[in-house]
């Protein structure tokens, strides 16, 4: 569905859905294990190689160009089965998105172009706090013509994997926090270990903390929560559509599960109350498919006030996924709310995606400021 | 202005007065020292909150974690230290004998703290309920009474249930589906005792159990009316542990397998069986469900104060963190918005509480606490000597005719519409409360954004660990099924109920 009737994009459908089946579902408990067991770098190799990192990257920045929709596509797929992956291919565009939004692409085709490893290519990213909610920015001093950060960047997505980051920091002269890009193997960079967290275990978040770091500037001083709103924007559709997917993979699960268990002498898809649970989670899943679809498209072709339908939707999608993976669990009862099905992972991964670009209640203020503008 | 017949008329129509006014009956009829040892009860929670749970809570996730297999007995050790295991058994059977209500004000304390924690403690009592409403005197006297000594030896004595089997989740607690379902954990006749075979599984405790609450069937083509309940020690020939299980969450408390191969249980260790209870009023098969009935009655209203105490976890370090933290410039606490969110969570903490309190009112007129809060027997047990009870009552307690006497007043005792109401108040409140615990987590992860996903904020362990209370206890969605067969389906008499 979401992938619609253009040929390409059906082609990705097929690939991706494919990928995540045999490379992610299998090792799914185990990937989740990570800080305690090793991350899935095999795997995220094998994405870099098929140019998933690249997808909404335009050609001329060493990437394929192929817009918000692909993106979304190969999230939804991949997040069907484990959004760890998902997440590392969410904030990889969306650092790409922010230097595009500030008008910075020579600075990302620096990275992107001689980038000849996933680790090389890759940059990490606060993405789950809009500068506009949160102080979460280092601090920038002008020395010799150049930035210098210090300061500290908390939950900076990948930050322990990534060889860049793109990081908020203030500066004297300016009201509004402005984004840099870091070697994060610069002297004077500090990284944590991974953060425990909710879910996308595999998805490291770390704390980040600098001193006198050398930097390049994105576009221009205090303009880091435009340049984040635009970026938000365009993502919002790729965050709707890593939601939509945990939601098409706890269905499908629990479409299973109820079809094989028994209870009181008969399938427990037999039994009208599951039955009308699991029509619940349709319902959900071909509503959010349908709006992952029209938006990704709205976003592709400059559609008039494609922003306000990609954040509404990305709201409602996430808020949807929440509470149909808690009856994703529910369906399987005991076992689905342990590790050997799946369900428990995207009850975890639905909430934590939820926070991806900001607090949840400032992301609608902000879409209903925006209607009165 | 109405007279006396239509005042009776009138209460008994839908909703039945004795339904909705169980609090208001049971006050008057309190003993007041309840209240006082409440409070003491409560702060006694506090304390323990503050010198042992809320320390330790993070650390004992993470090592979980990393370790699953991991067996929390340091928690276990000192919960029994400070005698969190003997405080609801009455004196009577060497506890302490604290009023019963107080366990679920005391268990919505440590639940706001550390679920898995609450669970350590909370499920131990779930076992001793068991045997208890098995009403067979000797062996609660005996058991309990080896709780007691584990306290004094500080060996740790535990008490678990084991219901759950792999392929029998909701069927083995509803025995309207018992006969349909698939229950394959069977207690063989054999001279002198039982033969215990099969496997029960998700049995919280397990692991840190010393004596075990089993529930088998002698005939598994008619379940229902084939009951038995055997007390199994851990070490027991036959008997042993399987695997224990990974869950997302409460992670500190043990979900367990438990194997019986061959496993005897002699006579003596038999809780209750069909021979029994035959000369009761009710059927076997009615009994049956009349026991398992009055477990859950206490037991899923404490899964209601488990959920308050979620509900209120999530909203204190939501409450904590909006003091603290800018959003926009200004203190989050400041924005209107958040203060009515705060609001929100408030509201459902305390509309949580009400739902356990009124259950357990129910308890107290009409089901498990009914003869421990009659005034005389309250104050006979509270002032009486421990000692009075070790030396003068215990051996009496080993007679035949005192579990008969037992099991006539708590069971006979009892009239349907008393077990439809107890029953039905217990889910009411387990639905009701543990809904509002997993909501208060997920507004407390919204209000809190980035930092709410970080295990250091407590939240995110608070979403994962309240997420099982909408599973065990029955899920809610037969706890659903029970309000409606204990409070709606008596209105409507063309209603039929698991068949359809």
């Amino acid at each position: 569905m979401i992938a619609g009737t253009d040929r390409e994009l059906k082609m990705l459908d097929k690939a991706s859905a494919e990928f995540a089946r045999k490379e992610l579902a299998p090792e799914r408990q185990e990937n989740d294990r990570y800080p305690d067991a090793p991350l899935f770098e095999k795997t995220i190799k094998k994405a870099y190689d098929l140019e998933y990192f690249h997808m909404i990257l335009p050609e001329a920045l060493n990437g394929v160009g192929q817009g918000v929709a692909a993106l979304c596509v190969i999230l939804y797929n991949i997040c069907r089965e484990d959004s760890s992956l998902g997440g590392l291919i969410f904030t990889n565009a969306a650092a790409q998105e922010l230097h595009i939004a500030a008008g910075a692409e020579e600075i990302l085709k620096a990275v992107t172009e001689p980038a000849d490893s996933i680790y090389n290519f890759l940059i990490a990213a606060p993405v789950f706090n809009n500068p506009r909610d949160m102080d979460n920015a280092a601090d920038a001093a002008m020395q010799d013509g150049r930035y210098l950060l210090s300061g500290r960047v908390e939950y900076t997505v990948a930050g322990n994997i990534a060889r860049h980051a793109v990081v908020p920091a203030k500066t004297e002269d300016a009201a509004g926090c402005s984004f840099f890009l870091l070697d994060l193997s610069s002297e004077g960079v500090t990284v944590s270990a991974p953060i425990p967290s909710l879910g996308l275990h595999a998805c490291p978040a770390v704390d980040i903390t600098l001193d006198r770091v050398p930097c390049s500037l994105l576009g221009q001083v205090g303009e880091g929560p435009q340049y984040f709103g635009k970026m938000a924007g365009r993502m919002s559709a790729a965050a709707a559509a890593m939601s939509a997917g945990i939601m098409k993979g706890s269905l499908t699960e629990a479409l299973e599960y109820s079809r094989g268990r028994f209870q009181g002498g008969k399938r427990i898809v037999d039994w009208s109350e599951i039955r009308m649970m699991l029509a619940e989670m349709a319902v959900k899943v071909k509503t959010a498919e349908c709006m992952v679809s029209r938006i990704s498209q709205g976003i592709d072709q400059q559609e008039t006030g494609w922003q306000e339908y990609a954040e509404a939707a990305a709201i409602d999608i996430q808020r949807s996924a929440c509470g149909l993976t808690t009856d994703g669990i529910q369906v399987l009862g005991g076992v689905g709310y342990m590790k050997d099905f799946g369900q428990e992972k995207r009850f975890r991964d639905a909430k934590h995606i939820q926070a991806l670009l900001g607090m949840v209640p400032t992301k609608k203020l902000r879409l209903i400021e925006g209607m009165f503008r | 202005m109405i007279s006396r017949k239509e005042v009776k008329a009138y209460s008994a129509m839908p909703p039945v007065f004795e339904d909705i006014t169980c609090g208001l009956a049971s006050a008057p009829k309190l003993p007041k020292p309840m209240v006082k040892e409440t409070r003491r009860v409560i702060a006694l929670a506090r304390k323990f909150n503050k010198e042992v749970v809320r320390p330790y809570a993070l650390e004992l996730d993470s090592k979980l974690q990393a370790s699953p297999d991991y067996i929390p007995w340091d928690f276990v050790e000192q919960a029994n230290e400070w005698g969190l295991y003997t405080g609801w058994i009455p004196k009577i059977f060497g506890g302490k004998g604290w009023n019963m209500p107080s366990l679920a004000y005391f268990i919505e304390e440590i639940a706001s703290e550390c679920l898995a924690m609450a669970n350590l403690v909370g499920v131990h009592y779930l076992g001793v309920s068991t045997l208890t409403s098995t009403g067979n005197v000797r062996l609660i006297n005996q058991i309990c009474r080896q709780v007691a000594a584990g306290e004094k030896t500080h060996t740790p004595c535990l008490v678990s249930l084991a219901t759950t089997e792999p392929g029998a989740g909701t069927d083995a607690e509803e025995i309207d589906l018992m006969d349909k379902g698939t229950m394959t954990c069977t207690a063989e006749r054999v001279p002198g005792g039982y033969k215990l075979n099969g496997t029960k599984v998700f049995i919280s405790n397990g692991h840190l159990s010393t004596w075990h609450m089993v529930i088998a069937y002698s005939d598994t083509s008619k379940p229902s009316e084939n009951t038995v309940v055997l007390a199994v020690k851990t070490g027991d020939k036959g008997f042993s542990f399987g695997r224990k299980e990974q869950k997302m969450g409460q992670k500190g408390c043990p979900a367990s397998e438990l194997i019986f191969k061959d496993c005897f249980v002699p006579d003596e260790y038999v809780c209750f069986s069909p021979e029994q209870i035959r000369s009761l009023k009710r059927t076997v098969r009615e009994t049956g469900m009349q026991m398992i009935d009055y477990v859950v009655s206490t037991t899923r209203a404490g899964v209601g104060a488990f959920g308050t105490g979620a509900a209120r976890g999530a909203y204190n370090e939501a409450k904590k963190f909006a003091a603290e933290t800018e959003v926009g410039g200004k203190r989050l606490i400041n924005h209107e918005w958040a203060q009515c969110m705060l609001a929100e969570m408030l509201k459902n903490v305390m509309t949580a509480r009400l739902t356990y309190v009124e259950a357990n009112s129910a308890n107290g007129l009409y089901g498990a606490f009914r003869d421990l809060q009659r005034k005389p027997m309250f104050y006979y047990y509270r002032l009486m000597p421990a000692k009075f009870f070790d030396k003068m009552v215990s051996p009496m307690l080993e007679k035949a005719f005192m579990t008969k006497t037992f099991r006539r007043v708590q069971l006979d005792g009892q009239t349907d519409e008393e077990i439809h109401r107890t029953s039905g108040w217990a889910s009411l409140s387990k639905v009701a409360a543990t809904d509002l615990g997993i909501r208060n987590c997920h507004m407390a992860l919204e209000l809190m954004g980035q930092h709410g996903l970080r295990r250091s904020y407590r939240v995110e362990k608070m979403l994962r660990d309240a997420k099982l209370l909408q599973i065990y206890e029955g899920t809610n969605q037969l706890n659903r099924l029970n309000i409606f067969k204990c409070m709606i389906a008596g209105d409507c008499p063309q209603a039929v109920i698991f068949d359809e």
